[in-house]
């Protein structure tokens, strides 16, 4: 075809084109971008047209190969046209059934895109949350056009702007229409791109002019620029016509890295397209307007983004950016002004020129206008391209369009804007999204890379990692840029190892500022807002690092050590006994469990077993180590007799008080006695034991074990107390004047709250700990017919299926006013009591409760619905109205939550404890310290409702720390890291299993055991434990080795054993 | 001519003078490091920052490459200045310590502390060498490499030149006496151990602190370091 030499020769094309293309056919569209490539959308494609050959269906359907959509997680993706339907993560054996179902009509169910949530297909395209959210002007050219395919792009509205402008050729018209429409450089810098045009035109042309469009992308984690060469070049050569007869300039460059292949195939497929039909090179379309593009395949320098260092690459020097002003505009490549924009902003000029400025000033907020394209990646279940109005909140765009986190993470952060970006944390997630704002909360828009990041990502690592990425991809020219960049990461990496100081966070804040302030480019000046970001609102994980030497996401390999230990509120070496366990060393393996963890059969079973949720095996992939099934094995298997605790056997002559027999203040009191101290153990109640013995049901920890337990750790050093209450029987100033020397206050937190509703007084009405502690201490069963309880915590759950073991007890609902992903209760106790035959209805909130004269007789529920959501992200439940209804009950147990009870403490003469808003004691939480000399506090008593490991953990601080404060040493111990010290032999690899699937351990028939108290929980046998046992995949073996073993041992004075 | 005012006083410039020649000439020191006359400005080391603008925008721009504009407020010593000076010393200090001219600007700045890990190295890759080369002595035998931490000044390849004349104009010209210096080993160097003409602590029993400039002199851990 001859080139096209006049405007009206266009229009006649594009109308011929539409005309014969108007026949509707079923179309079956294809992406072929870079990323479904990858995932090998080629081979779909190949047998896509084989298909079609072979079984006659050419005439019948089109196939159209796109560019990327931006849905790259599900690739490679077919979608069906007219027909909407959305096939993901395909095979090429999918193909035939795909088509045959669109000609019928029909779809494909098991392929759809289906809710990673419910598991439901969607039928249509654009119902799909995903693509839902957004507001497609850019993207939604690559899903309708071939890019290799110039017809096809005109046919959809490409080069209609051209012939606008061409029409009745006026620069002035086209730069007041930029102008008004608000168009702000995507790039990152956000520079009014209309004022950038009328600067450039206003420069003397007389030996020529430059536009340049900028494509050197080179963001970890972004990749917009690429997707939209690949996907619709033609806007890119549109939008570059129009500015280069906007501002007077003749010849353009594509600046594009050479990482990108198939954009660049793409383009000079373009380039070559719209030359041969007369769109470009001399005399454009017979109106003697001369314009050409050229491409520079960039070496891929992060650098060589800036737009100096842009144009010192284009004049084929090294890629260094130099002083402004002169700017590009007055000075650019070979001296000459150069208006350089990014790809994004190119792509929006036909946008804004074809539908007008004021139709695209509506999109977005005043201050940034349109859409902008990001790059949304990392902990987030929809990973992809978005393309959003300006203004949309973080939040919208995390949890709607990405999906919210993947399962079993909280989201705490996003990290915008590349490596010179900055993080900005969940509680500011309603911030909309604008230049002006993100730049106010310490990150910038930059080229749109947006990072999510969860609970195990260490904001410290992220720190470092984007230094590590800079020091090397600064140019090297300014001397703080290239030093600074370095020396933060030199002492982010320090702080990452442990071995930073609170001097180093001053330092880094204060180089951050400097190298900020004196580099010369824009690399340079926003290099440092990963660390200046990151120091603003995550300043506590920077002080973990360095005072409590701990990493609580996990990544710090130098602070973490062994994982499962790390996680380990009482430091249990889970990898030493899991290695004696493999071995069949079972009698170590009591041992290594034991040392540090005074209730190790009591954790066997009731242990909330973090160290599972950071197991390596998990993490990587696959379930978790067994690891509290396997300690349960080994707790069932070994006398606890062989092991003697370390004892100082000389009286130290200090009087110590404990009050509160529960788990903390056992723990507390066993290790006080072995440091030779006399403890004296109160407790309100007869029997020792305290929220063990009160709260758990036997079900669950068999009393004739925890009796064991206890009875093992209290010696002839520790004198108990029972039924002596704290404020009734003594108070803490009678305990100081009889003598003792310090006090631990343990009183746990056993207080039930109330749900502040009408009829909580009724009989048959009972608040879950009274309910608990009437049938464990006095076996008095208090439910009878119909039972409801409101909560969905632990103590919830064990109310409830306590409740259903009690004689008379027809039914137990479990009522809770959010859904069950949010219980608040660990997973298994929940899956238990659903398999017992607990109703558990979710989403529903009591009201006034009923009464039939003075007893209960039903409570008043409303249904929810999820609402909006709060910056952490979970949604609200708000009611639904006209869903009242009653729910008829002969009990109501009520188990929201408890409270320390601190009314106990109102009678002293000192001043009483400091107290928080939540009603627990205020202390220290490295020392413990209440204040008051002498007087520590710890627990749940501290802590609100915890888990009892946490208690244990309490106790032993508190054990230490009233050690030293006997001692007269300062209460403060410095923390250590602590890393695996003991080598054990790994099994060597033939004894190994190769396939694992996690055993579970065997549970109670369930007929059986909701009729009696017996455990519900079996073991493993010695074959199960020892293969299990054997998957650990020793992450102690990283830090230790027979030599080092030697060199630790010799360090501490002494053999470890 | 165009005027503009540092620190407070006006001044007329022809049209094209660096900020760093405005202010000398009205006798106002700015250090530098990279700068030398007769060669074009570069702005690598930093060290002549000024600030420049009206509060609360203000910049820091290097005065040795920014020229001069019409109604432009500088000032040359400000506290944001010094603050940034001191620190660019510090990171000068912290990999290069045995150059003379360092240490000297290091304690006319009053800097007393190193608190980064102490490196020896032998260029502050300022461009001296590379620009008197090029645009002196018309060699063009040296440039840079590499980016980033790797950036380096060498030749080709690091293959012997056939343009180099071995004028030696680089190593003349150069502040952290590369190559000048016959003691960049750390163990053998004593306060810089290059050519200095008056080395400051040679006989360290003798002069203690007299003539240190440093606290603790970074040049004299090196000689405590390898003692040791």
């Amino acid at each position: 075809m001859p080139a096209l030499t006049s405007i009206s020769d266009l229009t006649e094309l594009r109308q011929q084109i539409i005309t014969e293309r108007s026949q509707a056919k079923p179309t079956i569209v294809v992406c072929a971008g870079t990323a479904c490539q990858a995932s090998e959308s080629s081979r779909i494609i190949r047998r896509i047209k084989r298909h079609l050959l072979m079984n006659d269906l050419i005439e019948k359907v089109n196939l159209r190969v796109t560019g990327c959509h931006g849905f790259c997680e599900v690739g490679p993706f077919i979608l069906t046209e007219p027909q909407g339907a959305f096939y993901v993560k395909l095979q090429h054996n999918h193909v035939p059934g795909i088509i045959d179902a669109m000609l019928a009509g029909e779809y494909v169910e098991e392929l759809l895109y289906k809710d990673p949530v419910t598991g439901d297909p969607y039928y249509v395209y654009d119902e799909i949350p995903f693509f839902k959210g957004q507001q497609r002007t850019l993207l939604s050219k690559n899903q309708q056009i071939d890019p290799i395919r110039l017809f096809n792009c005109i046919s959809k509205g490409g080069y209609l702007a051209l012939e606008k402008v061409l029409t009745n050729p006026d620069p002035d018209w086209i730069i007041q229409e930029i102008k008004r429409s608000g168009l702000r450089g995507r790039g990152g810098a956000g520079f009014l791109t209309g004022k950038k045009w009328e600067l450039a035109s206003k420069q003397d042309g007389k030996s020529g002019k430059f536009v340049v469009c900028n494509a050197d992308e080179g963001d970890p984690g972004a990749y917009m620029d690429r997707s939209i060469l690949e996907g619709n070049p033609h806007s890119i050569i549109e939008g570059m016509i129009i500015g280069g007869l906007a501002i007077g300039a003749s010849e353009g460059f594509i600046f594009v890295r050479h990482e990108y292949p198939l954009a660049i195939k793409h383009t000079l497929i373009g380039l070559r397209n719209a030359r041969e039909y007369g769109l470009l090179g001399k005399n454009i379309l017979g109106t003697g307007f001369d314009f050409d593009i050229n491409i520079v395949k960039s070496a891929g320098a992060f650098v060589c983004g800036e737009e100096t260092a842009l144009i010192k690459t284009i004049e084929g020097f090294i890629g260094e950016p130099e002083q402004r002003p002169p700017y590009p505009i007055e000075k650019g490549v070979s001296g000459k002004p150069t208006c350089i924009n990014n790809v994004e902003t190119w792509a929006n000029i036909p946008v804004i020129i074809q539908q007008g400025a004021d139709e695209y000033a509506k999109i977005g907020t005043d201050e940034s206008t349109g859409t902008k394209i990001f790059s949304l990646v990392g902990s987030i279940r929809n990973t992809g391209l978005v393309e959003v109005p300006m203004g949309m909140p973080i939040k919208e765009l995390v949890y709607d369009i990405g999906g919210g986190p993947k399962d079993g993470c909280t989201i705490k952060a996003v990290q915008i804007g590349g490596p010179s970006g900055g993080c900005i944390p969940h509680w500011r997630f309603d911030l909309p999204i604008s230049y002006g704002s993100l730049n106010e909360a310490g990150a910038i828009m930059g080229s749109g890379g947006m990072i999510v990041m969860d609970q195990n990502t260490c904001m410290v690592d992220v720190a470092k990692y984007f230094m590590n990425f800079l020091k090397d991809e600064s140019c090297g020219k300014c001397f703080t840029c290239r030093k600074g960049t370095q020396r933060m990461y030199e002492i982010l990496d320090d702080i990452t190892r442990g071995n930073g100081t609170l001097e180093m966070l001053d330092l880094l804040e204060e180089l951050a500022q400097a190298v900020k302030d004196t580099t010369m480019c824009g690399l340079g000046q926003s290099s440092p807002n990963p660390v200046l970001s990151t120091l603003r609102y995550f300043q506590d994980e920077y002080r973990a690092h360095i005072i409590d030497k701990r990493c609580d996401a996990f990544v710090c390999k130098e602070l973490v050590g062994a994982p499962c230990q790390a996680a380990c509120p009482v430091g249990t070496e889970v990898w030493r006994y899991a290695a004696h366990i493999a071995r069949g060393e079972y009698e170590e393996a009591y041992l290594a469990i034991r040392e540090n963890n005074p209730f190790p059969s009591v954790c066997a079973r009731v242990c909330d077993h973090k160290c599972e949720l950071h197991c390596k095996l998990g993490t990587t992939g696959q379930k978790p180590l067994a690891i509290r099934a396997l300690k349960r094995f080994i707790t069932d298997k070994i006398d606890p007799d062989i092991y003697h605790p370390a004892r100082i056997m000389e009286a130290s002559g200090k009087k110590v008080a404990v009050v509160g027999a529960g788990p903390a203040g056992l723990t507390a009191a066993h290790l006080l006695s072995l440091q030779g101290h006399s403890v004296t153990l109160f407790d309100a109640h007869s029997e020792p034991g305290g929220m063990l013995l009160i709260g758990i049901p036997s079900y669950r920890l068999p009393r004739e074990i925890l009796r064991r337990e206890i009875a093992a750790l209290v010696d002839e050093n520790i004198t108990l107390k029972m039924n002596s209450s704290l404020g009734h029987d003594f108070t803490v100033d009678q305990l100081f004047k009889e003598g003792f020397d310090a006090v631990f206050l343990s009183l746990g937190s056993m207080k039930s709250l109330r749900l502040g509703i009408e009829g909580e007084d009724l009989d048959g009405v009972y608040p879950s700990m009274e309910f608990l502690r009437k049938f464990n201490t006095d076996g008095i069963s208090l439910a009878r017919g119909r039972v409801g309880v409101i909560g969905g915590g632990n103590s919830a759950i064990d109310a409830a299926r306590t409740a259903l073991r009690q004689q008379g007890v027809e039914k137990v609902t479990l009522i809770y006013r959010r859904t069950r992903e949010e219980m608040p209760a660990f997973e298994e106790e929940i899956d238990a009591a659903i398999e017992e035959g607990i109703i558990l209805e979710t989403l529903l909130s009591p009201g006034k409760i009923q009464a039939k004269g003075k007893t209960v007789s039903g409570i008043e529920c409303v249904r929810n619905k999820l609402g909006d959501r709060d910056s952490s992200g979970r949604r609200r439940p708000v009611p639904v109205e006209g869903s009242g209804h009653v729910i008829p009950l002969d009990t109501l147990i009520v188990a929201i939550g408890e409270k320390p009870d601190l009314e106990n403490l109102a009678g002293e003469e000192t001043s009483p404890v400091e107290t928080t808003k939540w009603g627990s004691i205020n202390v220290d939480p490295h020392t413990l310290d209440t204040g008051r000399a002498g007087l520590f506090a710890g627990g749940d008593v501290v802590t609100g409702s915890n888990t009892v490991v946490d208690a244990i953990a309490a106790g032993k601080r508190a054990a230490v720390v009233i050690n030293r404060y006997l001692g007269g040493e300062p209460l403060r111990q410095p923390e250590e890291v602590s890393r695996p010290s003991v080598y054990i032999e790994p099994l060597s690899s033939d004894q190994q299993v190769e396939f694992r699937v996690r055993p579970e351990v065997p549970h109670a028939d369930i007929s059986v055991r909701v009729t009696n108290f017996e455990e519900v929980e079996g073991t493993f046998d010695a074959e199960t434990a020892r293969a299990e046992a054997s998957n650990c995949l020793r992450c102690d073996l990283e830090f230790i080795s027979p030599a080092a073993e030697e060199a630790a041992a010799a360090r501490s004075g002494g053999d470890h054993q | 001519m165009i005027s503009l005012t540092i620190n407070g006083l006006p001044v007329s410039v022809e049209e094209g003078t660096t900020l760093l020649e405005a202010a000398r000439y009205l006798g106002f020191p700015i250090p530098t490091l990279c700068h030398m006359e007769g060669l074009s400005p570069y702005g690598a080391c930093r060290l002549c920052v000024v600030e420049i603008g009206q509060e609360p925008r203000t910049k820091l721009v290097t005065s040795c490459t920014y020229l001069a504009e019409e109604g432009l407020r500088v000032r040359t010593s400000s506290s944001r200045v010094v603050k940034a000076r001191k620190m660019v010393l510090e990171l000068l200090l912290a990999s290069c310590p045995q150059s003379k001219t360092i240490q000297d600007l290091a304690s006319a700045h009053a800097v007393r502390q190193q608190r980064f890990k102490q490196e020896y190295e032998d260029c502050i890759l300022c461009g001296r060498c590379v620009r008197i080369c090029e645009e002196q002595m018309m060699a063009k035998a040296i440039g840079f490499r590499g980016r980033g931490s790797s950036r380096s000044i060498g030749t080709p390849f690091d293959m012997t030149s056939e343009t180099c004349r071995r004028c030696g104009a680089c190593l003349y010209i150069c502040p952290a006496c590369e190559l000048r210096c016959t003691y960049n080993e750390p163990e053998k160097a004593i306060c810089g151990g290059c050519a200095n003409l008056s080395p400051p602590c040679v006989e360290t029993n003798q002069f203690d602190d007299l003539m240190c400039y440093m606290d603790p002199c970074v040049a004299c851990e090196i000689k405590k370091d390898s003692n040791q």
